[in-house]
């Protein structure tokens, strides 16, 4: 029972993290390699809270509304000039996060460093112990697959960014205002990701480069969902799975390897990844 | 209403306008006026630059040279969103739809928001009623037909005081091609709709145009009223 809750916690985290980076992937078809930076912004969001002595559940709406605005002058003010040159965009947003971890380390230093944790204590599952933040990881993970769910599907917002996503140029020439569509929908993914640092903080210690070993997994599992967060679903829960197994039966040195190595494999069968699903 | 569209005011005006992609213009010093309440057939062989002009109208393709002006005001270079906004609905012919989305989503993208939506879906029904029906159905599960008429109903659900429509006839039965030919008089009878039409198709076009042009490496070699005698300087541009 723990294993099998182990995968599903472990999905869950995944898939929060690399939502926004789909999100951006998916609107704007660039990777946003800032997105570990975003995740670290949100982290230490939930330290400075800490630090100002605010409940730590405030991290979560603080952690979103500073990801998004940082993301909405990103967009602006970096990405935007560069959308005719796709690499050099996507090389930007490289450098942003080096940047950003630099200005990390000036304001806070080098040091590793803990939040308190939101829930403490572990819950009776089928008669197994399990921590209670996992388990609301996995319900933060539900919550925001569904809000995401309602808002590309219920929302006019997510018709746009849909329409966009099929076909820019259509949507173009047909009116939507998709400079615009582009500008909330990077916001919205730097929002997550800062949102995904908050959540992992109680998991995890807290340092400048926290966000890369992240950004590399979920880039990873990005690759093989294609455009398609049913798709993204499925390969947090697979590739997350099998990182656990692996972690749990072989070494936890190679589970950290196991997402980005079968993302590897599965893109080398079908380059298309699970984009079908 | 031939006497009545020369007295009419201009919609439309195109002066010298080069247009094309990167360094090759496709469009030359294309000079060109339409009507108000005019239907208008511009013609031509494949790679002529009559889709060209259209998106250069449409602010999608910014022209290098030349004005265009509708409804008198200067509109080069405008946006796209802009000109849609001001009552311009373009029918487009490559990739038109959103082959994912269902026929409902793929009308409601043509208004900037839901509000208008249930007056703007009853009156392209009136036009197609089979939409009301498949709303829900995915807008690539319907036939080649039914894919132009959607691209048709889309374009009419802004009420647009100009319609740009881009080879709509192409690969169509007989029977689709005349529903649209009709759709397309009804809108000029009950609204006054200005229609540059886009064809190859000399029957259709010049079963609802009142003026035709021809376009040739991107300059107008030949235009004249929709005449008796119409058909036969068309088709010797048009033959290889």
């Amino acid at each position: 029972m723990t294993l099998i809750l182990d995968i599903l916690t472990t999905a869950a985290i995944l898939f929060v993290i690399a939502t926004g980076l789909l999100t951006i992937f998916g609107v704007l078809k660039i990777i946003n390699f800032a997105h570990g930076a975003w995740l670290t912004i949100g982290a230490y969001c939930a330290v400075a809270v800490g630090q100002l002595g605010w409940s730590p559940w405030l991290a979560f709406p603080v952690a979103f509304v500073v990801g998004a605005v940082l993301g909405g002058l990103t967009e602006r003010f970096i990405v935007r000039p560069l959308y005719a040159r796709p690499l050099d965009a996507i090389l930007a947003t490289w450098g942003l996060g080096i940047v950003v971890g630099q200005l990390i380390t000036l304001g806070f230093g080098r040091d590793v460093q803990f939040t308190a944790p939101l829930l403490p204590g572990t819950a009776d599952i089928l008669g197994t112990s399990y921590s209670i933040y996992r388990l609301f990881a996995l319900g933060a993970a539900i919550v925001i697959g569904l809000g995401f769910s309602w808002l590309m599907e219920g929302t006019r917002l997510g018709l746009s960014a849909r329409a966009v996503i099929m076909n820019e140029a259509l949507a173009h020439v047909l009116g939507l205002d998709t400079r615009r569509i582009r500008w909330v929908t990077f916001m919205i993914g730097c929002g997550l990701a800062g949102l995904a640092g908050v959540l992992l903080t109680p998991l995890t210690s807290v340092d400048p480069n926290m966000g890369l070993a992240w950004l590399v997994g979920s880039f990873m599992l990005v690759m093989v969902a294609g455009q398609s967060f049913a798709a993204l679903a499925l390969a947090c829960l697979l590739l997350g799975g099998a990182q656990v197994l692996v972690s749990t039966f072989l070494s936890p040195i190679l589970g950290g390897i196991t997402v980005a190595v079968l993302a590897a494999i599965i893109l080398r069968i079908s380059p298309k990844g699970f984009s079908r699903v | 209403m031939a006497e009545a569209l020369q007295d009419a005011t201009v919609k439309l005006s195109l002066d010298g306008v080069t247009s094309g992609y990167g360094a090759i213009d496709v469009l030359r010093g294309v000079s060109l006026d339409i009507r108000e309440g005019e239907i208008f057939a511009l013609m031509g062989k494949n790679g002529m630059g009559k889709t060209t002009l259209l998106k250069t109208i449409l602010g999608a393709i910014r022209a290098s040279a030349g004005r265009i002006r509708y409804e008198g005001a200067e509109i080069t270079g405008a946006e796209p969103r802009a000109l849609i906004a001001a009552g311009i609905g373009y029918a487009p012919q490559d990739q038109p739809l959103f082959q994912d989305l269902s026929i409902r989503d793929n009308l409601r993208l043509a208004l900037p928001g839901d509000a208008h939506l249930p007056s703007a879906l009853e009156r392209v029904y009136g036009h197609f009623p089979f939409l009301a029906d498949r709303l829900a159905q995915k807008a690539g599960t319907l036939s080649g037909g039914e894919q132009k008429m959607l691209i048709i109903a889309r374009a009419l659900m802004t009420e647009p005081r100009l319609l740009l429509i881009d080879e709509i006839s192409e690969g169509l039965q007989p029977t689709v091609i005349a529903r649209i030919a009709e759709a397309l008089r009804e809108e000029r009878r009950s609204r006054g709709t200005t229609i540059l039409l886009v064809e190859q198709n000399l029957d259709f076009a010049l079963g609802i145009a009142d003026r035709w042009a021809v376009l040739k490496l991107g300059t107008i070699d030949d235009a004249g009223p929709a005449g008796a005698d119409a058909h036969s300087r068309i088709l010797r541009h048009l033959q290889i």
